[in-house]
């Protein structure tokens, strides 16, 4: 087998290095950018609904019940998943040693997501609101997205089947994962719930939510982290084959656990448990990769201190421990009873996609951006800025949100307590969490400037030398 | 085999979907195969067997005051389900009459589902019934005339559309009522 | 709902069984064929090298 890879440890092969356009990865990089800051706007507004609801609240296309999903889509498809989805174009063709497979089918790529996420905020704010959560688009829209994925993922797979090197590194598995599931698993929340009804179709449709974020946004987040936690702190990653464990366990036990969203539901007992055990076993995969990036930062602390993007990294590795760590546990018969549909589900749900794998994709964007451009970063200090922003705004909303739902549980479980009583109680937390929402906000602020100061400034401040 | 999974294209996204698939047919194909009364529809004749009733489909009328409901995402903030808690089943109870567990067979005409998984409002899973038009009518103008300390949103434009609010409100009424378990406790006797 | 709580329980242990038995016998004969060594670590060392166009850092 491939043993002749041992060359790349010789530094004249240096020379046949191809060199990378990046078009793609900087046009989705830019939009994603700039739909984090649109979106943060209406994540602010929403979060302030809670304390003044009657704020907007004649206006029918501003109302909760319609910003709240653009604020979940804008986040997830405008934001995330195409940050996600350039640094895949960045990563792929370099740890492939080639070029990419066509940077004109990338650039096309980024126009239709384009068009997807301003058909979402049209048709979002308008109502037209499939009633299904992460599936609300319209269904020619969840076409286009099958098209996007599709041209994304021929682009990425024909980059690897071209690479240099057989063996492949643990990101290029993730995103040949990331890919591969993602299509099943949005058929089946898009398109298959639509032949069901009731709790079958409410099974489709957790199947899909829970794996949106566990084999979309994990896998993806999980190849930028292995990849640029080595890049930025320029340490080799602990173990190759531990990470095995951690993708292939990925890989199997994730599927299972949809119907955890449903505990003590309408659904079948059986089905509830084999979710529990398996959202148990879930500890396997992120305890493995955990370990494997903590090893990798043994005697490395130190950079951390003037390290931006391995200061993401890291915080987001914490993060996603902390959250993975509480999933399983919640998914307990007696903690579910607790805290399922209470306000913990929420600081829950944003410590893994904004905690863990938003801070991911900031720091790959803050390490590609000055390098695709070939220049340096606009302000050291302001992306440490944006970072403490993120990282006090991020604390003080996941903690007060569990907290609070943690009450809020318990005053629901006393019958004594009348329930209008147990919303009047929450009022403290939910002001709490709107000026934790602006100090996450001057975090993206400060980011998103950052970076279009860096790209617009380019010209005028080459890149310094390793 | 390890090389074979971190060296050979193929073999990896195979395997990958390999793996995928057998959660992903057991969990979401063969639930519904096993469990009947996911998809048969709720009725009861025999009292000592709960709570008797048959499930009707939603009329045209209903439907529409369901599109409405979704339409509004009132969805992300009510639960439809009463859960297997003591306290659910206080809290969607009337009258001093517990409110009977959701079970599948109640909801299968729902398209699309309303399970919801947020409880920032109380649960409507048994709702039905329960207020009168006139007062829902006020409560959408504005939830604070009624429930000081609410922070649900006003839905005027909903009000001022009378054939919206009459469907929604038609729609309102028949949540959880195919169980019927609280006889002479309605808003109409 | 029928209740399958049991029989579920024993398919789940059952399965974390099997996974446990494969997931092993894939070790054993991985340890066998050599593929366990340094050299299979190779990947991570080589992800650091590859950086193109003068060599930013």
């Amino acid at each position: 087998m491939p043993e002749e890879t041992n060359s790349s440890v010789n530094p004249s092969a240096a020379p046949s290095w191809p060199v990378h356009e990046d078009t793609t990865a900087k046009w989705f990089l830019i939009s994603s950018i700039a739909y984090f800051f649109i979106v943060g706007i209406i994540a602010v507004v929403i979060a302030a609904k809670f304390v003044w609801p009657s704020l907007l609240g004649t206006v029918q296309y501003l109302t909760y019940g319609r910003l709240r999903p653009l604020h979940v889509n804008g986040m997830l498809f405008g934001w995330l998943l195409a940050a996600d989805m350039g640094l895949t174009y960045f990563m792929v063709p370099r740890l492939c040693g080639v070029k990419l497979w066509s940077e004109k089918l990338g650039v096309a790529t980024a126009a239709l997501w384009n068009v997807i996420v301003l058909g979402a905020v049209v048709s979002l704010l308008m109502g037209w609101n499939q009633g299904l959560e992460y599936a609300e688009l319209p269904l020619a829209l969840d076409v286009l997205v099958v098209v996007a994925w599709i041209m994304f993922g021929a682009n990425i797979f024909l980059t690897i089947a071209s690479r240099k090197y057989d063996q492949m590194y643990v990101s290029i598995w993730y995103i040949m994962g990331t890919i591969l599931w993602t299509a099943f698993v949005y058929l089946t929340g898009n398109f298959a719930v639509l032949f069901a009804t009731g709790v079958n179709q409410a099974n489709l449709n957790w199947m899909y939510v829970h794996n949106a974020v566990g084999l979309i946004f994990t896998p993806v987040g999980l190849a930028i982290a292995y990849y640029f936690i080595p890049k930025s702190s320029n340490t080799p990653l602990y173990s190759h084959k531990l990470s095995m464990i951690g993708f292939w366990a990925l890989a199997f036990v994730y599927v299972w656990t949809g119907a955890h969203h449903m505990i003590h539901g309408p659904i079948s007992q059986w089905l509830q448990t084999i979710a529990i055990a398996f959202s148990l076993m879930l500890l396997i995969p992120v305890w493995a990769v955990v370990y494997n990036f903590f090893a990798t930062m043994k005697g490395q602390w130190y950079q951390l201190k003037d390290n931006i993007a391995l200061k993401f990294l890291m915080s987001g590795v914490v993060f996603y421990l902390l959250t993975c760590f509480q999933g399983p546990m919640h998914s307990l018969r007696s903690v579910n009873a607790i805290v399922s549909k209470t306000d913990w589900i929420p600081g829950h749900a944003h410590m893994a996609v904004l905690g863990a794998f938003s801070f991911f994709a900031i720091a790959g964007t803050y390490w590609m951006i000055p390098r695709v451009f070939k220049t340096s970063l606009f302000s050291e200090g302001l992306a440490n800025w944006s970072f403490w922003f993120m990282m006090i705004g991020g604390l003080g909303f996941f903690v007060t949100l569990r907290l609070g739902g943690f009450w809020q549980g318990w005053q629901w479980n006393n019958v004594a307590i009348p329930f209008i009583d147990t919303v009047v109680a929450l009022k403290p937390v939910w002001i709490v969490r709107f000026f934790s929402g602006i100090l996450m906000f001057l975090g993206i602020v400060s980011f998103s400037y950052n970076i279009m100061a860096t790209i617009l400034g380019a010209k005028d401040r080459p890149a310094v030398a390793a | 085999m390890l090389r074979k999974a971190d060296s050979n294209f193929g073999f990896a996204v195979v395997a990958a979907l390999i793996f995928f698939f057998i959660g992903g047919t057991l969990t979401t194909v063969v639930p519904p195969l096993v469990d009947k009364s996911w998809g048969k529809a709720f009725e009861n004749n025999d009292p000592a067997k709960g709570p008797t009733g048959k499930l009707q489909p939603y009329t045209e009328l209903e439907l529409k005051g369901r599109a409405v409901y979704v339409r509004e995402g009132c969805w992300y903030c009510h639960t439809q389900q009463t859960r297997t808690l003591l306290s659910d089943t206080k809290r969607s109870g009337w009258k001093g009459v517990d409110s009977p567990i959701s079970t599948p067979d109640e909801f299968v005409y729902d398209n699309p589902h309303m399970f919801g998984t947020k409880r920032t409002g109380p649960d409507l899973s048994r709702v039905g019934g329960k207020y009168d038009t006139q007062w829902h009518r006020t409560h959408f103008r504005n939830p604070r005339d009624l429930v000081p300390g609410s922070i649900m949103p006003p839905f005027p434009w909903i009000v001022e559309n009378q054939e919206e609010f009459t469907a929604l409100v038609a729609y309102m009424q028949t949540l959880g009522r195919a169980k019927n378990w609280r006889p002479d406790n309605d808003y109409e006797k | 709902m029928q209740d399958h709580v049991y029989p579920s329980i024993y398919f789940s242990y059952f399965f974390f069984a099997l996974m446990a038995g494969g997931a092993l016998y894939f070790f054993v004969k991985s340890l066998k064929s050599g593929y366990l060594g340094r050299n299979s670590e190779e990947p991570k060392h080589r992800m650091l090298e590859d950086d193109e166009q003068g060599g930013i850092r």
